[in-house]
């Protein structure tokens, strides 16, 4: 349903002619839905002034980053922040980075960088923005899910803008929480946000110790990019296990230890995605690997801060590997490999060789938390995939899962994919069924329960949190103009 | 087939936006992080290469009214194939050719431009892409003793292109290559009023029958004059030439080069040495027809093969801009003695569009002057005193960018500068 | 007011009471908020009492204080906030649950203190990131849900740190549990497949538990929480850098944090050195503090199970490039007080007396948070704003405490003070709330804002109240929790 002429124009006085469309012609490339209008604000108040017109005419809006994921109900104003793309600042002294949603990861990663720090990529890959909530490569190191947010503005459904902790207060990013109880409890989702209602303007993210070089020395041309030589004091390694259990042996003791950049648990498939340059050289990669594994296994790269360093970790790595059993990928000991491999997992966070290109598309159950209980769990639901490989419905990894440690190993994430192709219903039809049923079973035997299930199951068994969030959402958002629809990329 | 043969393709596209932006090893910081002008000028996502796939996908499946805005994201797009360099850096999928499909359809259903509908009628008229060029083509020759390769046997047919012949300004650019040819004694020649646009510019606006139409003229005209091998000075038509031609199975063995490959090659056989110093500090644009576009044309049939993954039978080439054009022109610049020779950060197979491609120049003037400077702006960002290039539609499009915006940037040809040291 | 009996029936005759001792006991502290008297203490034993209380505190309109650390309290967050009120003193419920050594992760009651949790955590071979020195009575849970700072940054991942989960009777009476405790299943159901509450986020998007820390009872009743622990080490070296250049302390003190070298790490001036570490009053005290530089910073090295003493060689080796740089020099000790005396001291609770007390009885804190760049020019004003109040700027204790890996500064300032000198206590009192004013003016952060200043701190941040005031209405929509605090 268009807008009408007269309320176009009060959309169209706050950002502009060009930056406002509600022609059908645009609407595709968002989604499958029509749109009343889709719109560009260029910053906080322009989106604070869209909101309040949405709030005023009752239209309901959800914003978008790069517009990666979603779900957009028909009819809505669609707010695309792509001109919202500036970093603010980058406080080295206070480790921490200020950006605006339409920063991509791999920009702020490379301005970091050059400073000698980096920040936590997620697993979406570093083409998505870097304001993002979530897991990825290098959350051993960098944190992950809603641990990385320090101060954030936030225009509320209700078109107010408030701004977290310390910015609130004092003008500063640096913490996002306080004064009193920290409404970083609400504000946690991903952006822009994709489920706490408004509209994320602008965040602050933590920013780590960055050990590497200020730029990678690489040569080549796409889609083979290779580095012309491995930092001295960086290393990559494939070990694989005899066992599940002798895997998480050495990945609890690495992280104990202190002394992985990375440790990421990826499977012999996810490894031959991210090293070749297309699914032929993937599929001979894979069969390649499988025959050299000894059975489950994780990557690692260490990076040392001095030569001292680099030569403790080292050490400390081997002794680790060696005590469960472990054995190092020979393949992957090759330096061009070692580099397209490292290069993959830190500046681009590997993502789309090994999700969507293998078969188009794919369908995930990720589960952050405690890994060891959820590689319990991994365990079943990569069983449960063998019939459908079998069959032929699915990519096949082996039947495989993958995960890692956050936080040295205090916490975790697991997940675990099946790959399919989007044209053939029979295969996505079994696939939801899988990830229905494990989900499920996740449910029925206390493992964790999926929140994208049935909420009126789910919700009861986890202390009726969604009708806690129903009844946040709805104080803030007493008009219902800004509705839930999945998380953003 | 047209748009249809490309339908998995664009309901492959994920909405990931690698396609806006240089691939992400090549993010050097938060500036020149796009690749792809289109989205960087027009914000909605519709005017990304991911936005058109899902366009061309809706166009299929429903079906679209031609609305002026849809027609708008068609033409403000100058085919510059970035997008599908940094898609495929991922992903197996076409990107590029749905999207010059779909200009295709448009023109087929006579949803053309009127600009370019202008130029494609002169073409049909005159032979060549600049609609109100007067005097002959062959003109700008006059008086330089070059043979005439329609009449004489020669061993390179220098192929001149539309714009270097009638544009004043860009003459020089023939009579540079001209000079340089002479001095490094070469025989060749010129086809002078006989020469014919290649046609390249055609098809990327989308008229594929008045492409063919050039390429066959042009293939005959090569064939009467028993020429083996053609060197030409623009990217578009060498482009044209050697990959088009290919594509559509009329090259056969011509032998086709640019004219950096060839001084390239001259320089290293010894047949031409560059010994006057060029004191500038100089950077160098990748034109995206001779970069990740001029990249040969690889025949394949092949079949999917049935079950779980994306795989084909033999394997399928994708065109990733891999073997493009990179080291030539840059090994030219570097023999050229005084000649401080720095790099943009969007360079060779991601390299950023002068802006005049696709029917752009023509079509929307003003986002393709946009377009250069934005690559102005990154040009002077290196400390260069200069930007070289390889192609006169960059040199044009610089150039008027330049004048508008005040830029103290010089642009060259390439040839310039190698005449300047020979 | 509440029948007794009403609270006899849920937590027994023994543990209600309204004798004025009692009573008193809890109607003023340290602080100087005004003392409001409470109409009675109980003392629940378990969740079930706690939820009962609370619903009977929604049916009768009656104020409920959570209590859960002993006296002397310092914030004036325990001293009712109205009358009425009563205490729900939790000191009593003090069961470790679980620790557990592979997942780093304990579970306790709110009643247990640092000196409880430590032994029973060490056995297992783990220990909770602990603040500087708490007071004997200060329990764990009081702490983690004060957000308060803690010794080892490099293991405060974010600010919640090293609260993990948490059992919470909302001030509408229901449990709610946080994070991956939330379910599925009871926490023994999750106990049986292997499950431990540990994950701090969710359930759905939300982080719970950021609401109920910070919140001061405001919005429920913690019964019990969970925290991650850190591996006890196999080898320690401990070492202090004094200089009169806090800059430069401040400088080697982010490349430690940043570089992930360094375990306790922190930053005290002269008179908290002397008042944390002197043994003999006044003479120590006097001693140390004269002997010390203006600042010093105490860092503590760590190896593990593999190879320790090469990774503390490592380390040395390369701290000593950054000392070199910044022209200081790390020592074993200084003004007679030991390294090895500190790290000590500060991996336990604080001996008796407090040392907030020692030297005068009294103590009133002004505590903020701040970037690196500002902290220097905010001590300048906090001893500007003391010489101005006539409070000895020298007599004034500071504690420096990086926090979230290096993210920002807990800033400290510690006024000693005889509480039995009443133009001496107006003084601080006037100070404190100046000190405030102008510290905020100056661009200091007070998250956590107790008492008479509590107002003052808010009053900035007016959208921030907009949205904490729609979370309370829900949480607890008759306001029974701890009214008056915050900006409830």
């Amino acid at each position: 349903m268009a807008l009408k002429k007269d309320v176009y124009k009060e959309f169209e006085s706050v950002v502009g002619e060009e930056n406002i469309c509600d022609d059908p012609a645009i609407m595709p490339a968002y989604y499958s839905n029509k749109f009343a209008a889709v719109i560009l604000p260029g910053n906080t108040a322009e989106v604070q002034a869209v909101v309040k017109l949405c709030n005023k005419h009752k239209l309901v809006f959800r914003p978008i980053c790069t517009g990666w994921s979603g779900m957009f109900p028909p009819d809505i104003i669609l707010m695309d922040l792509r001109r919202m793309n500036h970093i603010i600042e980058i406080n080295e002294k206070n480790m921490y980075a200020v950006v605006e949603p339409y920063v991509i990861s791999s920009q702020l990663q490379a301005e970091l960088f050059k400073r000698g720090l980096n920040f936590c990529i997620k697993g979406a890959g570093t083409n998505c923005t870097a304001m993002l909530r979530g897991h990825g490569h290098m959350d051993q190191t960098t944190s992950g899910d809603d641990r990385n947010h320090l101060a954030i503005e936030w225009v509320t459904p209700e078109g107010d803008i408030v701004r977290s902790g310390a910015l609130g207060s004092s003008d500063e990013w640096f913490c996002g929480d306080g004064p009193g109880p920290s409404i970083r409890s609400i504000l946690t989702s991903a952006v822009p946000p994709g489920v706490t209602p408004g509209v994320f303007t602008k965040a602050a993210v933590k920013l780590y110790h960055w050990p590497g070089p200020s730029e990678f020395p690489i040569a080549g041309h796409s889609p083979k990019y290779v580095l012309s030589e491995i930092p001295a004091n960086m290393m990559a390694r494939y070990y694989s296990f005899p066992s599940v259990e002798k895997m998480w042996q050495a990945e609890i003791g690495l992280g104990e230890a202190e002394v992985c950049y990375e440790l990421m648990g990826f499977n012999a498939a996810m490894v031959a995605a991210n090293i070749t340059t297309c699914n032929e050289e993937d599929e001979a990669m894979f069969n390649r690997l499988n025959k050299e594994v000894q059975g489950p296994g994780f990557f690692v790269i260490i990076a040392g801060n001095s030569p001292a360093d680099f030569a403790y970790k080292k050490k400390v790595l081997e002794k680790i590997v060696e005590e469960a059993g472990g054995k190092s990928l020979k393949t992957l000991e090759d330096p061009e490999l070692e580099g397209i491999i490292m290069c993959q997992c830190i500046r681009i966070s590997a993502s789309i060789r090994e999700t969507f290109r293998p078969g188009g598309a794919f369908n995930s159950i990720p589960i952050m938390g405690q890994r060891d209980l959820t590689i319990k769990w991994a365990i079943g639901a990569g069983e449960a995939k063998k019939p459908l490989i079998e069959k032929g419905l699915i990519v096949d990894d082996g039947g495989a899962f993958f995960g890692w440690g956050v936080e040295q190993g205090h916490l975790g994430k697991t997940e675990i994919f099946c790959k399919y192709s989007p044209s053939n219903p029979t295969a996505k039809a079994a696939v939801e069924t899988w990830q229905r049923e494990q989900n499920r079973r996740a449910f029925e035997e206390r493992y964790f329960a999926s929140t994208m299930g049935p909420q009126d199951e789910i919700g009861p068994a986890l202390c009726n949190y969604s009708q806690w969030w129903s009844k946040v959402v709805k104080a803030l958002d007493p008009n219902g103009v800004s509705p839930e629809g999945g998380s953003l990329v | 087939m047209g748009l249809e043969q490309y339908k998995g393709d664009m309901e492959m596209c994920c909405r990931c936006s690698a396609c806006k932006f240089i691939p992400m090893q090549k993010v050097k910081g938060h500036q020149y992080a796009y690749v792809c002008p289109s989205i960087s000028r027009y914000n909605f996502h519709a005017y990304s290469a991911g936005g058109r796939l899902n366009i061309g996908a809706a166009m299929l499946k429903d079906g679209m009214k031609y609305t002026d805005k849809l027609l708008d994201i068609v033409y403000n797009c100058q085919l510059c194939g970035a997008c599908g360099v940094s898609c495929n850096y991922a992903m197996d999928m076409e990107v590029l050719e749905p999207i010059n499909e779909f200009r295709i359809k448009c023109v087929e259903d006579k949803k053309t431009h009127p600009a370019l509908d202008k130029i494609i009628a002169n073409l049909k008229k005159q032979g060549s892409m600049i609609p109100g060029a007067k005097g002959k083509r062959g003109a700008w020759a006059a008086g330089l003793k070059i043979k005439d390769a329609t009449k004489e046997k020669v061993d390179v047919l220098y192929h001149v292109g539309c714009l270097t012949s009638y544009d004043k300004n860009l003459q020089k650019l023939a009579k540079a290559t001209a000079k340089i040819l002479q001095k490094a004694g070469v025989n060749f020649g010129i086809a002078g009023d006989a020469e014919m646009c290649c046609g390249g510019r055609a098809y990327q606006m989308g008229y594929p029958k008045e492409f063919l139409n050039q390429a066959k003229k042009n293939m005959a005209m090569i064939k009467k004059a028993g020429v083996k091998t053609v060197v030409t000075s623009c990217a578009d038509g060498y482009q044209a030439f050697k990959v088009l031609y290919d594509r559509f199975d009329l090259k056969g063995e011509l032998k086709v080069l640019h004219i950096s490959e060839y001084i390239d090659k001259l320089i290293r056989d010894g047949k031409l040495k560059p010994r006057r110093k060029v004191e500038m500090a100089a950077t160098y644009h990748d034109p995206c027809r001779l970069g990740r576009l001029g990249e040969p044309w690889v025949h394949w049939e092949g079949k999917k093969i049935p079950g779980d993954r994306f795989v084909f039978d033999p394997p399928k080439p994708y065109r990733r801009g891999a073997n493009g054009v990179y080291e030539p022109p840059r090994d030219v610049l570097k023999a050229i003695p005084g000649l401080k020779f720095t790099e943009m950060t969007r360079i060779k197979e991601y390299s950023w569009c002068c802006g005049a491609g696709g029917g752009v120049i023509e079509s929307n003037p003003e986002f393709a002057k946009w377009t250069a400077r934005e690559r102005i702006e990154e040009a002077v960002s290196t400390g260069a005193e200069a930007l070289v290039t390889a192609c006169p539609w960059c040199e044009k499009i610089f150039n008027e960018a330049i004048k508008e915006s005040g830029s103290s940037l010089k642009v060259y040809d390439i040839v310039e500068l190698v005449e300047k040291a020979i | 007011m509440i029948a007794k009996e009403k609270l006899v029936k849920i937590v027994g005759a023994a543990n209600v009471s309204d004798k004025p001792a009692a009573l008193d006991e809890y109607s003023s502290d340290i602080s100087f908020v005004n003392p409001v008297r409470p109409t009675w203490v109980v003392k629940p034993k378990n969740t079930d009492a706690v939820q009962k209380l609370i619903k009977l505190a929604n049916k009768t309109q009656t104020p409920l204080v959570p209590v859960s650390s002993g006296p002397p309290h310092f914030r004036g967050d325990t001293v009712p906030g109205i009358g009425g009120a009563v205490i729900v003193d939790l000191s009593g419920m003090k069961k470790i649950i679980f620790v557990d050594r592979a997942r780093r992760v304990a579970m306790i009651e709110p009643g247990v203190t640092y000196g409880e949790l430590i032994p029973a955590a060490a056995k297992e071979g783990i220990r909770i990131n602990m603040p500087l020195l708490p007071r004997k009575t200060k329990t764990v849970v009081g702490s983690m849900l004060e957000r308060e700072p803690v010794t080892m940054p490099k293991y405060q991942w974010d600010i919640s740190d090293p609260l993990a989960c948490i059992e919470v009777i909302f001030g509408n009476g229901n449990e709610f549990r946080t994070g991956q405790a939330a379910g599925p299943g009871t926490v023994k159901e999750q106990w049986a497949v292997g499950g431990i509450q540990k994950a701090p986020y969710g359930p759905g998007i939300a982080s719970w538990h950021r609401l109920i820390q910070g919140s001061q009872g405001t919005m429920g009743i913690v019964t019990w929480a969970s925290m991650r622990c850190e591996l006890l080490p196999s080898l320690e070296e401990p070492f202090v850098v004094s200089s009169s250049d806090l800059d430069t302390l401040l400088d080697m003190t982010s490349w430690l944090i940043r570089l992930r070298m360094v375990n306790e790490c922190f930053i005290l001036n002269g008179t908290n050195m002397a008042a944390i570490f002197a043994k003999k009053w006044p003479k120590d005290y006097q001693a140390i503090k004269d002997t010390l530089p203006a600042w010093t910073l105490f860092y503590n090295l760590a190896g593990y199970e593999y190879y320790p003493e090469e990774r503390i060689s490592s380390y040395i080796t390369d701290i000593s490039q950054i000392t070199r740089r910044l022209g200081v020099e790390s020592v074993k000790s200084v003004g007679g007080v030991s390294a090895n005396e500190i790290l000590k001291a500060v991996q336990q609770p604080s001996p008796e007396p407090y040392w907030k007390l020692r030297y005068k009885g009294a103590c009133e804190d002004v505590y903020l948070l701040t970037i690196h760049d500002k902290l220097e020019s905010l001590i300048g004003e906090m001893n500007d704003l003391a010489d101005k109040a006539g409070y000895p700027a020298s007599d004034m204790g500071i504690y420096i405490q990086p926090i979230v890996q290096g993210t920002g500064y807990h800033c400290e300032f510690n006024l000693f003070y005889d509480p039995a000198n009443s133009s001496e206590s107006n003084r601080v009192k006037e100070l404190s709330a100046a000190a405030v004013k102008g510290l905020m003016a100056k661009g200091a952060f007070f998250s956590r804002p107790y008492g008479e200043n509590a107002g003052m701190i808010l009053n900035r941040d007016a959208a921030t109240i907009g949205v904490l005031n729609k979370l309370k209405g829900l949480f607890d929509p008759n306001n029974v929790m701890n009214p008056g605090k915050i900006c409830f």
